[in-house]
């Protein structure tokens, strides 16, 4: 066990944490997009605008503050990619699909939400972000992001 | 107003190029750029080399020991002996324009440094293994070989250039690891070409003084039997040449060279 295997240890463990973590975040990706895409077929008749004025003709019964949440983390690949991305500037592709995922998961779970409390729609939909601070506490570094999907449920007598 | 409902929009907000593609684009040419930053530095640093005279390299370091670097023990015996092979084997190299100096450090791993200055520090391991004059005279004539091409200030100079290109890139975080790997493997293919040459010098030196290089790589063949066999990647990554090569690089260049490999070996007696 000398030096040599020492370095050799080095250059080949995060290699395979690598390889290990892209197999891993792109197999939960593409499982994630195929359930994203089945839930929103099927929620594709409920209305969700952003508008925040009501049009005349529609006779508003009740109202609720509706919302949706979902907190996501970096695997160590895009991690990686994006931290050679950010040398030379660019679209960090790698970060997309996980903020469009997210987006389209916190949307989701306030449709559902929304749906299943005997509403007709959402209006006036806001989405925020914000990033959760790892337990470094130094500020720097980054435990997750959360996104936040909020808007107003309207139960419809018309419309 | 009327609702149409529909399903989201794709290949807006998601580029649909393979993450693997964007990886190697990235990597492979990063590593391009990485290599070609280090050389670009390994070029000046030769310059600056070239520039800096012993005579000048001597008013800097003169007074100067490593003791910083390595535990220097000054009451070793065997130390006279060691300075009167060095002085016999420095009339090989007469236009020699350093005034060497032998030092000998408290270390069991055999090892031999050509410090600025023109001091030679031998380990205490290294003269505990040697088992003949012969090869302690290539041992240090392999180091007078590192002084005449000036590779004791190229590799300080590499080393300054090397942590100024860290410090650079570990600004932008993440490409650190790559970076720093990529620069670490191009300095070390130049080392293990540095070897090689102060190898063939100090043969030369040897053959001046002896009249054959017989045990000249007896001690190399000593670290050999003693150590465990790298593997290919093991001697990319290495410093110095895999000790076999090496071996057999000496042996080719003394064939080469019309030297005889047999004559009468002088034994230490200490």
């Amino acid at each position: 066990m000398g030096l040599e295997t020492i370095q050799l240890v080095n250059f080949l463990l995060p290699l395979g944490l690598l390889v290990f973590a892209y197999l891993l975040g792109a197999w939960i990706e593409r499982r994630h997009y195929r359930d994203i895409l089945a839930r929103e077929a099927g929620l594709r008749s409920f209305p969700v605008v952003t508008f925040e004025t009501l049009p005349d003709n529609w006779q508003v019964e009740s109202v609720e503050l509706v919302s949706g949440s979902v907190v996501i983390s970096l695997d160590y690949f895009k991690r990686v990619i994006a931290g050679l991305r950010a040398l030379v500037g660019g679209r960090v592709k790698t970060y997309e699909p996980l903020l469009d995922r997210a987006r389209r998961e916190a949307v989701l779970r306030m449709v559902e939400h929304a749906q299943a409390n005997g509403y007709d729609a959402i209006a006036n939909v806001r989405l925020e972000t914000s990033r959760l601070a790892n337990s470094r506490g130094d500020g720097n570094g980054t435990a997750g992001i959360e996104m936040l999907a909020f808007g107003t449920a309207l139960s419809l007598s018309r419309r | 107003m009327r609702y149409v409902p529909r399903s989201p929009r794709e290949g807006i907000n998601v580029s649909d190029e393979h993450p693997l593609k964007e990886a190697a684009v990235l990597v492979v040419g990063l590593s391009f750029l990485f290599a070609i930053v280090m050389l670009s530095l390994v070029f000046i640093v030769d310059l600056v080399v070239v520039a800096v005279s012993p005579e000048t390299e001597a008013r800097i370091f003169s007074g100067w020991t490593p003791g910083g670097i390595v535990e220097l023990v000054d009451d070793d015996s065997r130390q006279r002996a060691v300075a009167g092979v060095l002085q016999r084997i420095e009339t090989g190299w007469p236009d020699s324009p350093y005034d060497f100096r032998l030092l000998v450090a408290d270390d069991d791993e055999p090892n031999a440094l050509a410090v600025p200055g023109g001091v030679i520090v031998v380990t205490t391991g290294l003269l505990d293994k040697v088992g003949s004059e012969n090869e302690l005279a290539f041992v240090l004539a392999h180091e007078l070989g590192h002084f005449r091409n000036r590779d004791h200030l190229r590799g300080i100079g590499r080393g300054v250039a090397l942590a100024i290109f860290y410090a650079a890139i570990s600004g932008g975080s993440g490409g650190a690891d790559i970076g720093i790997a990529v620069a670490d493997l191009t300095l070390r293919q130049f080392s293990r070409d540095q070897e090689a040459a102060a190898d063939r010098f100090g043969l030369e030196l040897v053959q001046a003084e002896y009249g054959h290089v017989a045990d000249s790589w007896r001690f190399f063949e000593r670290l050999r039997d003693t150590e465990a066999q790298p593997g290919i990647m093991a001697a990319y990554l290495s410093t110095h040449p895999d000790t076999g090569d090496r071996i057999e690089d000496i042996r080719r260049y003394a064939r080469d060279s019309g030297w005889s490999t047999v004559g009468r070996t002088t034994p230490l007696d200490w």
